[in-house]
């Protein structure tokens, strides 16, 4: 289902989602940057964003949530799950971060379901913004696959005008699911495109895929072989010694989902909750067991797993790439290490 | 301590329920090991069975503290509890040690890949154990004893710090009178009163008989220092790497392969683990970290 709609509609289909109870989010700009935020208008979404600092997935996984609640002493204890908050409808995804979230959904879907996730997925509808083309010399989306994407959406819109920096006023959404068109034909809004839309359309596509360029000096699909024959490297040493264990790259990274689960009791201790908190591999006691043994305990053992994991482990175990190549690792970093960089490091090694 | 109780309702969110759930269990007992172990017979709601394999764990809750993963360090051949052995070194075992017998906690699991019985059966079997390593390994030697029949010779090698650090020591007697079984012990530090081997857990592969690597399997749990030594000690003695099983311990948080606390390389010990074949071991150089 394609529909052509206006800025100004989209805007309404915010509105919308706003006066039937859903939270609406999106990019909205603070000063020179964008930040995913929830807005109290439509218009105030800013779809013509470079990049958001923090990618979207803590609206599905967020930084701390309850998953159990525990009460002490009286005779009825019961654990009640924390809800899944309120219907999201977050609207200005690119399609680096939608890859990331077909990610999540692969890795909380799988196994054990995780409810908690879930919960919240399935009240959420994603709408993405295509790009124009890379939203800064970091990003290295087109390496990593992450500039185009076949899950993790709704509805896409395609900008018809305008351009990089340049709000679009007419795009063609395309819905992906049933979600996507049920939020389409519920709003009645658009047209159906005509032929001059289409063109604008694939005018669009053929243009981005100009502007996207590969900045590594080999194909993705040979990084997991690079990165096997790599484990020993010293380059891991010289890098992680300017490695400060922050954790920023896990903090920002859209495909990050390492936690830590603690109890946290309310002041009487009588009662409290079980919460889920994000964790970061690179920070030092990410992988120290009671007694205090760490069995990562070197920063270059730190930054290693984390280069592996997404680079091949998260590809073998779930079939899809762990980077998405949206950069914002290497833009959070404090000592400016750069993961380009070292994918292209370790090809040259050899 | 507070009376705590078990977090025993299921959560239906999105009608699945939450990885995070526990069951309850109550304490049939506690019994003092050592200074710093203690022994809890444990019985899930209802009566129900555990159903684990000899070497899974589960994740124990006390409501307040958290949850930590423990060996279940009972035969499953016991179904009608079953028995942690809980070092005192955390808050949440802390929280675990000042409970009583009566008191309830919470338990999610069994969790994790255990020793392969099946496999194992029909041949003899040697056992390597290095301090609170012989509580996951006393799951199997204690199966290995109730379906003694089905197994070969047995040797239990286990080492520790101090006398006074040594676990299980009042069923060391009757795991001696076993048929076709040796029972060799050492320690670190002997002190006046110790009679046996002093020295580290090595020392006692120099007085095992000549075995035989074709009908052997070796079970080995202990810390890295100990695990990485005996391993190289059981290629001295030619059995395949795939016959060598070693249980690895890592921080498990959540139990379901996606915490990350537990990963060593690709895998997540949680998952395919906590036992590893030593020839899967060779391909994860984090688990010799």
């Amino acid at each position: 289902m394609e529909r052509v709609v206006t800025a100004n509609e989209l805007a309404a289909i915010a509105d919308e989602a706003m006066r039937t109870g859903r939270t609406v989010v999106g990019p909205v700009r603070r000063k020179e940057r964008y930040f995913y935020e929830a807005v109290s208008r439509g218009a105030d979404l800013a779809l013509d964003f470079n990049y958001c600092v923090y990618s979207p997935r803590s609206f599905f996984l967020p930084s701390s949530e309850t998953v159990l609640s525990y009460s002490i002493g009286t005779k009825e204890v019961k654990a009640a799950p924390a809800t899944g908050g309120t219907p999201l409808l977050i609207m200005g995804v690119h399609p680096c971060d939608c890859n990331a979230v077909a990610l999540l959904d692969a890795v909380f879907g799988s196994g054990v379901p995780d409810d908690h996730y879930l919960a919240r997925r399935k009240d959420s509808i994603v709408v993405a913004v295509d790009c124009h083309g890379p939203c800064d010399q970091t990003a290295f989306c087109r390496d990593m696959g992450g500039n185009e994407a076949k899950e993790g959406f709704d509805v896409m819109l395609t900008p018809l005008n305008g351009g990089k920096g340049q709000a679009a006023e007419r795009y063609l959404a395309a819905a992906a699911t049933e979600r996507g068109k049920e939020l389409l034909a519920y709003n009645k809004v658009g047209k159906a495109p005509a032929n001059a839309d289409k063109d604008a359309a694939e005018k669009f596509r053929e243009a981005r895929n100009a502007n996207f360029k590969k900045k590594l000096p080999y194909e993705a699909e040979k990084l997991p072989e690079i990165l096997d024959r790599s484990y020993n490297s010293l380059l891991w040493q010289v890098t992680a010694k300017r490695c400060y264990s922050c954790g920023s790259c896990n903090l920002v990274c859209p495909t990050c989902y390492c936690f830590t689960v603690k109890d946290v009791p309310d002041l009487s201790c009588a009662s409290g909750r079980r919460v889920r908190e994000w964790d970061g591999c690179q920070l030092q006691d990410f992988a120290t067991v009671a007694g205090g043994h760490n069995f990562r305990p070197e920063s270059s053992s730190r930054l290693r797993h984390r280069i592996f994991r997404k680079g091949k482990w998260i590809k073998e175990q779930q079939g899809r790439m762990g980077c998405v190549g949206c950069g914002r690792c290497d833009r959070a970093c404090t000592a400016k290490i750069s993961v380009v960089e070292i994918y292209t490091q370790l090809a040259e090694e050899r | 301590m507070p009376e705590v109780r078990a977090m025993a309702e299921k959560l239906n969110v999105g009608g699945q329920g939450s990885p995070f759930a526990p069951e309850e269990a109550e304490i049939l007992d506690v019994a003092d090991l050592t200074a710093l172990e203690k022994l809890f017979k444990l019985r899930l709601a209802g009566g129900k069975n555990l159903g684990h394999a000899p070497g899974q764990f589960v994740e124990v809750s006390v409501p307040g503290f958290g949850e930590a993963p423990i060996s279940i360090c009972s035969s499953p051949t016991q179904r009608e509890a079953f028995e942690l052995c809980v070092r005192k070194v955390g808050t949440v075992t802390a929280a675990l040690h000042s409970l009583k017998a009566g008191d309830k906690i919470g338990v999610r699991g069994p969790m994790g890949r255990g020793f392969d019985v099946e496999e194992m059966a029909g041949n003899d079997m040697l056992f390597v154990a290095g301090g609170l390593g012989l509580a996951p390994l006393r799951s199997l030697i204690n199966y290995v004893f109730d379906r003694r029949e089905r197994f070969g010779k047995v040797w239990i090698l286990y080492g520790a710090k101090t006398p006074q650090e040594l676990l299980f020591t009042k069923e060391f007697e009757s795991w001696r009178k076993q048929p076709d079984t040796e029972l060799m012990l050492t320690v670190d530090k002997p002190d006046e009163q110790w009679r046996g081997t002093g020295g580290v857990i090595t020392v006692l592969f120099r007085k095992l008989p000549k075995l035989d690597p074709k009908r052997t399997y070796v079970a080995v749990v202990g810390p890295p220092v100990m695990y990485k030594f005996v391993l190289l000690e059981t290629l001295n003695l030619k059995i395949p790497r795939n016959r060598i099983f070693c249980s690895l311990e890592r921080h498990m948080k959540c139990g379901v392969g996606r915490c990350g606390h537990c990963q060593i390389n690709n895998v997540y010990v949680c998952k395919e683990g906590p036992v590893f074949r030593f020839s899967q071991m060779e391909s994860l150089p984090e688990s010799f970290a």
